[in-house]
């Protein structure tokens, strides 16, 4: 009971402890008193008879408290209280005999009710039939025997029976067909029973197991020993097979009680299944847990998309519905809703697990923690990721920005200076006739000369200043021309966001190189399409292709592209050139 | 020579101005940017030939060009030198398609020989051009397939000089060649090159033309 244990019990609770003791007390004291003159004779009988008694009696009562069982429970008191009324006869005075001739055995009837009903919360058509018809068998065999019956031994007093026709003979005979029968009434429960538990599923089948092991031993005792009855005649019962009998009925209830305790374990392992999966799992996972604890392989946990408030979900979450509904298979569906009632996944499982409503209910609220947890973990998780990238395109736009800046203070400052040393040096020259000066001038200008073109490198290779001044389209133009291979270029004559065109710009000629290094291409071709939200630039060769996706270079240019909130693909067939695609948002 | 000048770097104006006048030229204007320029401009006789920096203020992209453009519209007789920092083939080609003769443009380095300058001031000026030979021999250099394939290597050297700004006698004292050979290369190029063979300016600045394009397509 570890939904008790978990707070100390409430008055309430003890005082239904105190109830059941009561209860108990007074069954004993009942069947104590019903077989009271046996007690000196048949002492072991009768305190099995009264162990039985008080057994039914504790578990209908216990199972009373388990939801959807209460009809069960009656059954099991009930035949608790009958079985010692079976031995009534033992007063062997007024219509006591009577009872036990006619009655005695009818809570075998109400026994297998109990058998062929738990844990469902209806008969099937069937058993009903059959019960009823193994109630009229007992009932007219019975009464038959009642009503023609006479006293057979001594009693201890005067004993009514009706004597309508007294015949010994007559009794004898139909006592004969009604046990007959009855025995062949407990041979089809016996095949019930077993089909019952062929056919159960899942949980049914582990609650079932051991009540139907019970059921089926007991009924065969009853068999031999309603059999063993026979044989020795009316008078004078066997009691060594009424204790057998007994003994077996022992567990019966026994029975009762574990699948009780098979239930309650059932809600342990959901709590350790809250313990798993409680600080967040994904749906595979939950779904596994769930199928383990609940004992349904086929049960399914769908995740619903995440829909804005008051659209979407709801219309997806009865699509769903209505899947299960017309994949025609009778399927138990169940709405995981978040806090606020929003369904954020849909449970499918046998339909079987209904019948443990409180145990699935349980999982299902588990399951809610757990999706909850997770989604706000993949919400952070997510949350991080963007930040981490917008970071990136930030610290790649500052580069960007700074090698701008390097690039523009070394063509206004540097370059400028030198060029106009250069002219002045120049002028110099020009205004003196000194030949020395002349051939210095010489030698100095080499020099301006070898240090302006290596300053040009230079501020090229931190930024490409036509990318700059003129765009993508001139700055590749440039790119192209240094190339060993003809590069056709196609790109609209069109200025773009200044991130956009170096992210490009560098995607470009790391691509380029890679064609010229690795793709032994006649030529290669970049193109560039503006859409309305979207740029797309290809840079395609005719080469041997083949180009492994996670390559250095290609690393390089996800990383810009990525940076650019943009998407990168690449098909590459061996011997069928290179397509590389790059798509970033733009406007 | 009267000529007027704009960058937006005063050091390098300076410099230039300087070298302009030992160099026998009379700098009318020198000014930090294409507006100031063109007022200035305005406000007096015309120059010769005017000396423009590609890149100026307050865009640090194509200010030069644009400068050129409206100045040839003022005066079409104006010789139009470019100088930049750097070579740019599509500069080249757009400024030859917007402004067809008389046009030079050469990098800033050229500052160093200014008997060369001078020679390229007095082309332009005459409604001749000249093209850096580094941007001449990158086009002709280029793999790109076009017209260009059709021309044998002789021709090349003499298109380069062409492009140089060159006649056809300076192209035969260069190459050493006579000049009635060199008008037959110029005859064949035009004619390879899809143009009349009539060398006239005009051809000559189509042909180098068609080399641009071939190198900026």
């Amino acid at each position: 009971m570890s939904r008790v244990a978990i707070s100390p019990p409430s008055p309430r609770a003890r005082y239904a402890w105190a109830r059941i003791a009561a209860i108990l007390a007074l069954v004993a004291v009942f069947a104590s008193g019903v077989e009271w003159p046996d007690w000196a004779n048949w002492t072991a009988l009768t305190a099995v008879n009264l162990t039985v008694a008080l057994l039914f009696v504790l578990t209908g009562l216990l199972l009373a408290r388990q939801p959807g069982q209460r009809g069960v429970a009656i059954a099991l008191m009930l035949t608790g209280v009958c079985r010692p009324l079976d031995f009534v006869d033992a007063w062997g005075v007024g219509p006591f005999p009577f009872y036990a001739l006619v009655f005695g055995g009818f809570d075998r009837v109400i026994g297998a009710w109990a058998l062929l009903r738990y844990p469902n919360p209806a008969l099937t058509r069937g058993h009903r039939r059959f019960l009823i018809a193994f109630a009229a068998w007992m009932i007219v065999t019975r009464t038959i025997v009642g009503l023609v019956a006479t006293p057979q031994w001594e009693y201890g007093g005067p004993v009514w029976l009706p004597q309508v026709w007294p015949d010994p003979w007559l009794a004898t005979l139909f006592s004969a067909i009604g046990y007959a029968g009855e025995g062949v009434f407990g041979v089809v429960l016996l095949v019930l029973l077993v089909l019952r538990l062929g056919r159960a599923r899942r949980l049914d089948r582990v609650v079932l197991a051991p009540v139907v092991t019970a059921g089926v031993a007991a009924v065969i005792a009853a068999i031999v020993s309603g059999a063993a009855q026979q044989v020795h005649g009316a008078v004078g019962a066997p009691v060594n097979a009424y204790l057998t009998e007994g003994l077996v009925d022992i567990g019966l209830p026994l029975a009762f009680l574990v699948a009780a305790v098979q239930r309650e374990l059932l809600i342990k392992n959901i709590t350790w299944l809250i313990a798993e999966i409680s600080d967040g799992a994904s749906v595979a996972v939950i779904r596994d847990a769930l199928r383990a604890t609940l004992g349904d392989p086929t049960l399914d946990v769908i995740a619903l998309p995440e829909a804005p408030p008051g659209a979407g979900s709801l219309s997806s979450a009865a699509r769903l519905e209505a899947d299960a509904d017309s994949s025609g298979e009778d399927r138990l569906v169940e709405f995981v809703r978040s806090e606020s009632g929003e369904p954020i996944a849909v449970i499918i499982a046998d339909p079987t697990l209904d019948r443990y409503r409180g145990l699935f209910d349980v999982a299902v609220r588990t399951s809610a923690l757990a999706l909850q947890t997770a989604q706000a973990q993949a919400a952070a998780a997510q949350a991080q990721l963007a930040e981490v990238q917008a970071s990136r395109a930030r610290i790649i736009e500052a580069a960007q920005a700074e090698r701008q800046r390097i690039e523009r203070d070394l063509h206004d400052g540097v370059q400028q200076r030198i060029l106009s040393l250069a002219a002045q040096l120049s002028s110099a020259v020009t205004g003196s006739s000194d030949p020395a000066a002349a051939a210095a001038f010489a030698g100095a200008r080499q020099g301006l000369r070898e240090i302006l073109a290596e300053l040009r490198e230079l501020a090229h290779g931190i930024y490409p200043t036509m990318l700059t001044q003129a765009g993508l389209g001139p700055a590749l133009e440039e790119v192209a021309d240094r190339l060993p291979i003809p590069v056709r270029l196609d790109v609209p004559d069109r200025r773009l966001a200044a991130a956009a065109e170096a992210g490009l710009y560098f995607v470009a000629c790391e691509a380029l190189a890679n064609v010229v290094k690795h793709a032994d291409a006649a030529g290669a071709t970049v193109t560039v399409a503006i859409g309305e939200s979207e740029l797309t630039m290809r840079v395609a060769d005719d080469g041997v292709g083949g180009a492994e996706a996670p390559g250095h270079g290609l690393a390089n240019i996800a990383d810009r592209i990525s940076a650019l909130d943009g998407r990168l693909a690449i098909d590459s067939p061996p011997g069928g050139g290179t397509r590389l695609e790059v798509t970033i948002p733009c406007g | 020579m009267r000529l007027a000048i704009a960058d937006d770097s005063g050091l390098f104006r300076d410099s230039l101005r300087l070298l302009l006048e030992q160099a026998g030229a009379e700098v009318t204007v020198s000014a930090a940017s294409g507006p100031e320029l063109l007022a200035a401009v305005r406000r007096q006789r015309p120059p010769d030939a005017v000396v423009l920096d590609i890149r100026m203020r307050p865009s640090l992209r194509d200010e030069g060009i644009t400068t050129a453009v409206e100045l040839r519209q003022l005066y079409p007789g104006m010789g139009i030198l470019l100088l930049s920092a750097h070579t740019e083939i599509g500069y080249a080609s757009r400024l030859l398609d917007a402004v067809p003769a008389g046009v030079g443009y050469l990098l800033k380095d050229n500052v160093m020989n200014v008997a060369d300058l001078m020679s390229a001031l007095g082309r332009v000026a005459a409604g001749g051009m000249a093209l850096e030979p580094t941007i001449v021999q990158r086009l002709l250099s280029s793999r790109k397939p076009g017209r260009l394939d059709a021309l044998n290597d002789r021709e090349r050297d003499v298109l380069q000089l062409m492009a140089e700004g060159r006649s056809n006698l300076g192209i035969a004292q260069e190459l050493f060649l006579s000049p009635r050979t060199i008008e037959a290369h110029v005859t064949s190029i035009f004619n390879k090159l899809g143009l009349d063979q009539s060398s006239t300016e005009n051809n000559r600045v189509l042909a180098v033309l068609t080399l641009l394009r071939a190198g900026s397509q």
